[in-house]
């Protein structure tokens, strides 16, 4: 009886639902197609294979940042010092990379291997100071990532001297930095196997689970016996060590290390895992969804540049946009609760 | 259908006429009418998603009517916004409360309709205003306090008394008594009868038939968006009320439970925990129904939290099947075969964003069966999540459907799905069957009968007299942050439970 009736209840929700569903997945590759035709209109150039090429050159970096950004905004967090992270991470794995070719000028893949390590180490750590202060100190993670953007930034300064350390490994900078295999550029063979591991973590694992549930609700999530703190450190983990692999990465790209890296880093990842459908609220997003707002990024900024619009122009833009996606999430939120 | 008619016919305060109101394809209210005279209690009974909460909107003002007619004062009022349907004196308490956290009592009292003198607040003047409005209603609420320090009762009595501040007119009351004490009730109830004989039109939405039976003189019975019935109380019996509003006859509401004999389950000694409880003293056995009753703020609920790792304990010890917990937390306790369910649903145990399924299985993954190497095994989960909505008889049995759409018996249902989710020796309910629907209750209590005869220990923490007094084997009650007595089987009585839970000075004047 009491079924029958809920039934009948619920499948106008179950519409909206599926209407809301459509709408997050929908209107975004819609608004995407739309920009592409109109940059291709704009520029021929935009659709050539040398400016795709550029375009995932470029966005494979943000897309690293987004998808750690995307597991912290889905445990109901953010982090603002991703910027700092990759800064911090270009100067100090540089620094060792310099060091170990000078020890050892014969085994240039050492030299790599140690970046690719400091990078891992310099992650790990700024993440579990991040996760540390918002799990255990129960800090907000707003305050929290603010103030350690200014710690990492400190410290890149100092550690530099405000000065880039450049002579990086010959096979870094020309192999990982600008190389290609098959026409794939290697930087984005690097990052294919993190992105797909934060897949499967998010969709996949138990992991995800846990993380959706936490953001959701963290008090329910105490209920269910899960440690919420210790996934809400891994998060933060992830997402720096993530942010920091992507700044190693970006090291190559511009063949030194430069204190002065991914400073838009922070607006960015967080704006394109929004656009993809990530909540502020917490508990929700998708890897899919966040792909697709970096794309859509990554196509904005790139497609502007064709068009000669000013880089001043297109941080206006991108607020704009950004909060475009804010009060489309607001409009879902209110559409899921009636 | 007339039979609900005032004989001599006269103008309603407020009326539907044959309304409706469509969401898509669906109707959440189908030609419903309903009128609301002044100096009458005019109560309306259904179960969740019966259209009861679509009814109240259209009257507030707040949803747009689709079909049918509206009446204020007799004009017709096709569309009613918020501010007018108050302006003209239809005052309501909804479920969802609209208080301005940080701001004090007083200021929330005067909220949207300031005194100023010259544009500038009259601060003493509205805080007298507060003060008279609160005393009036015999409460003791502090006018400066803010009210993020309020316990949930108390921030439904100031809706209530906010509401009361409006023009005269109508009061709207949506389950107004769900969180409140006995005490506070009896104030409330005081109130009302007052507003009546002032010649206020009053509507009362409810499910407990107690309250129904003693305030009201009309009463309408929704079932599935439409009216099933209207009637005056005094034509018409419990039974005939329930069947209307289920659509089926109850023959016994409360299930007889057979207590099994088993060894101690759950020992708590001494247990003494923040500042709202302090030296408890319970036992549960496997396969019996412990119930715990007392006042809102007794302690009662404090001590299942405390028992699940909740509340830093300061003193005491817990014992579960022999082996001493020092450190109770929700994770041990779990994996120790305690499970607990707490009170506020949608607060604690939820992830109201994600859906059925997700919320179903959380506490499984970490078993072997639901996956290895951190991997979920979808296949496992997809049939334990199946296995349990048709067990539970969650409706939509739609496991992707996010739990915040689900009507409140369902969100219930999930939550105690999640418990069953896996084998467990003791269960600790904190008010079960607060705010959901007769149906839901009943199907409630179906598995706790069915725990019981599986021998699980079960401590029923509950405000609800009658569900503790039909349900427990043994009752304990509290007062004051302690456990006062211990009532056996055949000593269980409401009057029993009210009398200690009052106290002992309480109890020697009813002696």
């Amino acid at each position: 009886m009491t079924t029958l009736r809920s039934q009948a209840g619920f499948k106008p929700t179950r519409g909206a639902h599926a209407a809301g569903k459509m709408f997050r997945f929908g209107a975004l590759p819609i608004i995407l197609l739309i920009c592409i035709i109109l940059f291709q209109f704009g520029n021929p150039r935009f659709l050539s294979l040398a400016n795709t090429t550029n375009m995932v050159q470029q966005g494979v970096f943000l897309m690293l940042i987004a998808f750690g950004q995307m597991l912290v905004l889905i445990a109901g967090g953010f982090d603002l010092s991703v910027g700092s992270v990759v800064a911090l991470t270009s100067v100090v794995s540089a620094k060792a990379m310099v060091a170990i070719s000078l020890a050892f000028p014969e085994a240039p893949y050492l030299a790599t291997a140690a970046g690719f390590a400091t990078m891992l180490f310099v992650g790990f750590l700024a993440g579990l100071i991040n996760g540390l202060g918002v799990a255990v100190l129960k800090v907000n993670a707003f305050i929290v990532t603010l103030a350690t953007t200014s710690v990492y930034k400190g410290l890149t300064l100092v550690i530099s001297d405000g000065l880039e350390v450049s002579d990086l490994p010959h096979d870094f900078v020309y192999g990982i930095g600008s190389g290609f295999m098959s026409g794939v550029p290697i930087s984005v063979l690097f990052a294919l196997p993190a992105l797909a591991m934060i897949y499967v973590l998010v969709h996949r694992m138990k992991f995800g689970r846990y993380v959706y549930a936490i953001g959701s609700n963290i008090k329910s999530a105490v209920v269910a016996g899960v440690d919420t703190n210790r996934y809400l450190i891994l998060c933060y983990v992830i997402c720096a060590t993530i942010t920091a692999f992507s700044g190693w990465l970006l090291t190559a790209r511009v063949s030194s290390g430069e204190p002065l890296l991914g400073g838009e880093f922070p607006l960015d990842s967080i704006a394109a895992a929004v656009i993809g459908g990530c909540s502020l609220r917490g508990g929700e997003g998708t890897v899919f969804g966040v792909f697709m707002g970096v794309v859509f990024v990554t196509v904005l900024g790139n497609g502007m540049d064709l068009l000669r619009i000013g880089s001043n122009y297109q941080m206006i833009v991108l607020g704009v946009v950004l909060v475009g996606a804010v009060l489309l999430d607001r409009y879902r939120a209110a559409g899921a609760r009636h | 259908m007339s039979s609900c008619q005032e004989p001599e016919g006269r103008e309603a305060f407020a009326s539907l006429s044959h309304a409706s109101k469509f969401y898509g394809g669906y109707a959440a209210l189908k030609d419903v009418s309903l009128d609301l005279h002044r100096g009458e209690i005019h109560m309306l009974l259904g179960e969740n998603g019966a259209g009861k909460s679509t009814l109240v909107s259209l009257l507030v003002g707040t949803n747009r009517l689709d079909e049918g007619q509206r009446f204020l004062r007799g004009k017709p009022c096709p569309d009613l916004t918020p501010l007018e349907a108050r302006a003209s004196g239809v005052n309501a308490v909804l479920q969802d409360f609209s208080l301005a956290p940080s701001l004090t009592v007083a200021e929330n009292y005067a909220l949207g309709r300031e005194t100023t003198r010259g544009g500038i607040l009259a601060k003493g003047a509205m805080r007298g205003q507060a003060q008279a409005a609160i005393a009036r209603l015999g409460l003791d609420l502090d006018p400066d306090a803010r009210v993020d320090t309020l316990t949930r009762a108390e921030q439904q009595l100031l809706e209530i008394v906010r509401a009361l501040g409006g023009r005269p007119g109508a009061l709207i009351l949506d389950e107004p008594t769900a969180t409140l004490s006995h005490e506070e009730t009896e104030r409330l109830f005081e109130a009302i009868v007052a507003l009546k004989r002032a010649d206020w039109a009053i509507l009362y939405i409810s499910h407990r038939m107690e309250e129904i039976r003693r305030l009201g003189d009309v009463v309408t019975i929704l079932r599935d968006g439409r009216r099933t019935g209207c009637h005056r109380l005094s034509e018409i019996d419990n039974e005939q009320m329930i069947a209307e509003m289920v659509g089926r006859t109850m023959a016994t509401f409360y299930p007889e439970i057979v207590r099994q004999s088993g060894a101690t389950a759950l020992e708590v000694v001494g247990l003494t925990a923040g500042d709202k409880l302090r030296n408890a003293t319970i036992e549960v056995c496997f396969g019996e129904i412990v119930g715990v009753g007392g006042l809102v703020g007794c302690g009662k609920a404090e001590l299942a939290r405390a028992i699940f790792g909740l509340e830093p304990l300061s003193q005491g010890t817990i014992r579960l099947a022999g082996e001493e917990i020092t450190i109770p937390t929700p994770k041990a306790m779990l994996e120790r075969g305690l499970v607990y369910l707490p009170q506020d649903r949608r607060g604690e145990a939820l992830a109201l964003n994600r859906s059925i399924e997700e919320n179903l299985t959380l506490e499984v993954l970490g078993q072997a069966e639901a996956g290895s190497h951190g991997l979920v095994r979808a296949k496992f989960l997809d049939q334990l999540v199946q296995s349990l909505i048709v067990r539970l008889k969650i409706s939509p049995a739609e496991p992707r459907q996010a739990v915040q759409e689900l009507s409140g018996g369902n969100q219930q249902k999930v939550v105690l799905g999640r418990a069953l989710s896996r084998p467990r020796s003791v269960y600790v309910f904190d008010e079960p069957t607060a705010g959901i629907d007769v149906g839901a209750r009943l199907d409630f209590y179906n598995q706790l009968q069915a725990l019981c005869h599986d021998g699980a220990a079960i401590l029923l923490v509950t405000s609800d007299l009658q569900e503790l007094v039909h349900l427990s084997h043994r009752v304990y009650v509290m007062h004051e942050g302690t456990s006062v007595v211990e009532l056996q089987r055949e000593e269980i009585s409401e009057d029993a439970v009210v009398a200690y839970a009052f106290g002992e000075q309480l109890k020697k004047i009813v002696a």
